[in-house]
């Protein structure tokens, strides 16, 4: 299977974000990864950003869970119905689990640790921008419980096979998906998963966006599903 | 004149079979006279009690009947209505019968009617003698009742009834006393505290006591008769007292003062009765009168008290007395001679009351039965609530022991983190503060970060050690050293085996992150190898740890002289293994890297 997606560009970028020294961090991140021509505007409340998105265009937003205004989370949600073309990422700090899950299930496809070295941040930028999105074991592991998934290493075929009787086929993930996401839960690097799968380490990034975009779809459908069921859709 | 009596008797047609003789002559006689003395006769009238005659004669006196016989072909009965005290009866001059004590300790033929049947050839045709000697005492009414004869069948009939109404009762009375008194005797041995009841059987069975006064044919274990009617007398009061307590103890009352000297009346009248039989016999009535008093004048306020209580028990017991309060009344007067009568009353009501207050006894009995099975099953909803309570008390604490253990556990390992973490940050603050050299800042980060790593391992050991194994607490120290080591361009490898389903404990695990964080930290700092491995490897009941890399090395000696950075790193590794029970093994030369090894022994990790 051939990457499904194409890259995304790193400008112009929204920063939502309240600490000032977080600010400029990744703004020096982002400039220094794109130029010094890049468009970085920098908010420090959901007021602003949406005022924000409402004027310019904006093709990446880098969102933090703590604002003075609300919940950032809220704001992930919120883009993914009115401004579904933004990609959004989320600023997360520690015990970060369980916020970067909820993110993701918003419609993030990706997470910044504001604990991790600039590089690892630069990093996971980098795989962003090429279409991909970055992931660690504990992420994963929140992935596979979410899911119901066994997170025992198992072979790909019967994995598959679970999924694909347990879960409709739009919403559930693909043997490839499920067997990067144990590896991934396991401890193994991209470079391994890569040397094991005889995929590149682009076509697993690219594969970890796919999983998040699921767990969004998934979300959804069932927040429908739950609308519905209460009487509040038709 | 006799024979007109008799005619006339026999003209009444209600008992024309039975001729009723009401005349005699009666003589006294001493104790042991043997002819029938032939001057001395006086009539008198049956019944005839002699006291009133003769108030001093202790001894014999012989009692005269003739009567008419038309026919002596068909037998003739005869009916004695009452003899006092024993007697040897003759007809026509020929014994018929004969009591077997006919002076003192004298046989007691007065309890009961004596029936003779008489045929030819002692029964002639006219007139015809019947003489009884009766033996007797002034004190205890002595004395010869009505002459009945006629038909054998009729007079034997009139016989039953009389025995039946006189004797029989009496009998009955004196085993219904008897059982009542040793049934209730046990209720009471059985259950002391319950003195009513020792109460109501011990007065039942002076009842019974007395009683036998009524049923005895000698007066037998005494030698005389004043010695048994003093014994008599005293039983009739110890009844009277017992019977009064009974009565207060029935009410819920106690009188000590009063119950006091009832006692003392009871045995000084055995007392009495026992050392002075001779006086107390024939003066009885100084004891019976005022106890007979005391008698009434209990029941009178029993009655009084009955009728303003509201209890069962209490009016039963009152209604079962006031008939034979009257009857007993009636018997005072007979026994007083206010009244003349062979049947006393008492003995026809005794078995009336007997029921009435053994059923008032037994009805306290069965409300206290109720009480207790009332208060059974209140006890028993008492005690499944107390059980269910019990229950949710136990099921709390047990919650609340195992939200201990956690929270133990979780104190154990903040304790390590002061330890640890706690440790690494004051001194990352000494060595900041230290005046005489000032850190640079690219110092200061990297202690800072060394901290901030040190945060991740213990944020990750306590939200992830309990839901999950070695294996996966590895995990997030190997992707994110895999990714910084790959910065660097030092190539990992990583091998582990038998992980999956370890557990070493939040503080164990804690430590055994730490070692290989450090062990990381130095090789990327330090060694600058192109290449490390890393094996945590299970095999059976051991843990076998190497990081081994291929970078520049040192030399062993000198670290350990010199107090140098990698010095003081080593000493951090030797702490923590020392702490998983290990010893850390370290093979370093200059130019071959470094290998560093240590083996954890599981049991001891249990």
């Amino acid at each position: 299977m051939e990457l499904p997606e194409s890259g995304i560009d790193l400008s112009p970028t929204l920063i939502v974000e309240d600490n000032g020294p977080m600010q400029q961090r990744l703004r020096r991140l982002l400039t220094d990864l794109i130029g010094a021509d890049a468009q970085i505007t920098a908010v420090d409340s959901i007021a602003a950003a949406k005022a924000q998105l409402g004027e310019n265009a904006t093709s990446m937003a880098l969102i933090d869970i703590g604002l003075p205004d609300g919940n950032g989370i809220d704001l992930i949600a919120w883009l993914h119905v009115h401004h579904p073309q933004v990609t959004t990422v989320v600023i997360s700090a520690w015990g970060h689990e369980d916020t970067v899950l909820a993110a993701l299930r918003a419609g993030a496809i990706g997470y910044l640790l504001k604990e991790r070295e600039d590089i690892e941040l630069s990093l996971a930028l980098q795989s962003i921008r090429r279409g991909g999105a970055p992931i660690d074991p504990t992420i994963a592991r929140g992935i596979l419980a979410l899911l119901q998934l066994p997170t025992e290493p198992a072979t790909t075929v019967a994995s598959g096979t679970v999924v694909a009787t347990a879960r409709p086929p739009d919403h559930a993930l693909s043997d490839r998906e499920s067997e990067i996401l144990k590896l991934v839960a396991r401890g193994y690097s991209n470079r391994d998963i890569a040397e094991l799968t005889t995929l590149s380490r682009f076509t697993i990034e690219g594969y970890t966006k796919s999983i998040y975009r699921k767990l969004a779809v998934r979300s959804r459908t069932a927040a429908v599903f739950e609308a519905k069921a209460l009487g509040l859709l038709h | 004149m006799l024979v007109l009596t008799a005619c006339a008797r026999q003209a009444t047609p209600a008992t024309p079979a039975v001729l009723t003789i009401d005349r005699a002559e009666a003589v006294q006689a001493d104790w042991l006279s043997g002819a029938v003395p032939s001057t001395g006769w006086t009539p008198v009238t049956l019944m005839d009690y002699w006291n009133t005659r003769w108030p001093q004669h202790d001894g014999v006196v012989w009692y005269r009947v003739h009567w008419n016989q038309t026919n002596a072909d068909t037998p003739v009965g005869i009916l004695l209505e009452y003899v006092c005290m024993a007697d040897a009866v003759y007809v026509n001059g020929s014994l018929i019968h004969r009591d077997p004590q006919l002076v003192e300790p004298l046989s007691r033929s007065w309890v009961a009617p004596q029936y003779f049947t008489i045929d030819k050839p002692l029964l002639h045709a006219g007139d015809n003698t019947l003489l009884v000697r009766v033996s007797g005492l002034a004190s205890y009414q002595p004395g010869f009742g009505k002459v009945q004869l006629g038909n054998p069948e009729a007079v034997h009939a009139l016989y039953q009834h009389n025995l039946r109404w006189r004797y029989g009762i009496r009998q009955f009375d004196f085993a219904i006393s008897a059982v009542l008194g040793s049934l209730f005797g046990m209720f009471w041995l059985l259950r002391r505290k319950d003195t009513v009841y020792g109460w109501y059987a011990l007065s039942t069975i002076f009842g019974a006591g007395y009683g036998w006064n009524y049923v005895a044919d000698s007066p037998w274990p005494f030698t005389t008769t004043d010695a048994w009617q003093a014994f008599n007398v005293a039983m009739f009061v110890a009844l009277a007292c017992s019977f009064i307590v009974f009565l207060l103890r029935f009410c819920g009352r106690r009188w000590p003062r009063t119950e006091g000297i009832l006692l003392l009346a009871t045995v000084a009248a055995f007392a009495v009765a026992l050392l002075a039989p001779g006086v107390m016999g024939p003066w009885r009535n100084l004891w019976v009168i005022p106890t007979v008093v005391l008698y009434y004048v209990a029941i009178a306020v029993f009655l009084w008290y009955a009728t303003r209580s509201s209890r069962i028990d209490v009016r039963v017991l009152a209604a079962s007395m006031l008939l034979p309060v009257l009857a007993s009344m009636y018997d005072l007067s007979l026994y007083l001679e206010l009244v003349r009568g062979t049947t006393f009353l008492g003995e026809l009501t005794s078995p009336v009351s007997l029921l009435g207050m053994s059923f008032a006894v037994a009805w306290r009995f069965s409300e206290a039965m109720r009480r207790v099975e009332g208060f059974n099953v209140e006890l028993r909803h008492e005690v499944d609530a107390a059980t269910a309570q019990l229950g949710d008390t136990l099921t709390r604490e047990h919650q609340l022991a195992l939200a201990n253990t956690r929270i133990g556990e979780r104190l154990n390992l903040v304790r390590d983190l002061h330890d640890g973490f706690g440790g690494s940050l004051l001194g990352a603050i000494a060595t900041l503060e230290n005046p005489q050299r000032p850190p640079e800042p690219a110092r200061v980060v990297s202690t800072l970060k060394e901290l901030r790593d040190d945060l991740r391992l213990v944020i990750d050991t306590t939200t992830h050690e309990h839901d999950s194994d070695l294996a996966g607490l590895l995990a997030p120290l190997r992707h994110r050293w895999s990714q910084r080591l790959d910065v660097a361009d030092i190539d990992s490898c990583w091998q582990l085996e038998g992980l999956d389903g370890l557990h070493l404990g939040p503080a164990r695990s804690l430590d055994l992150l730490r070692l290989l964080q450090e062990a990381l930290t130095n090789v990327l700092k330090h060694s600058h190898a192109s290449r490390v491995e890393i094996t945590v490897r299970r095999s059976n009941a051991q843990l076998s740890i190497e990081v081994r890399d291929n970078g520049s090395g040192f030399d062993l000696a000198a670290a350990r002289d010199s107090h140098q950075v990698g010095g003081a790193g080593l000493a951090s590794l030797r702490t923590r293994a020392d702490r998983l029970g290990s010893e850390l093994v370290l093979d370093a030369s200059p130019d071959r890297g470094v290998t560093l090894r240590l083996n954890v022994h599981l049991q001891a990790a249990r």
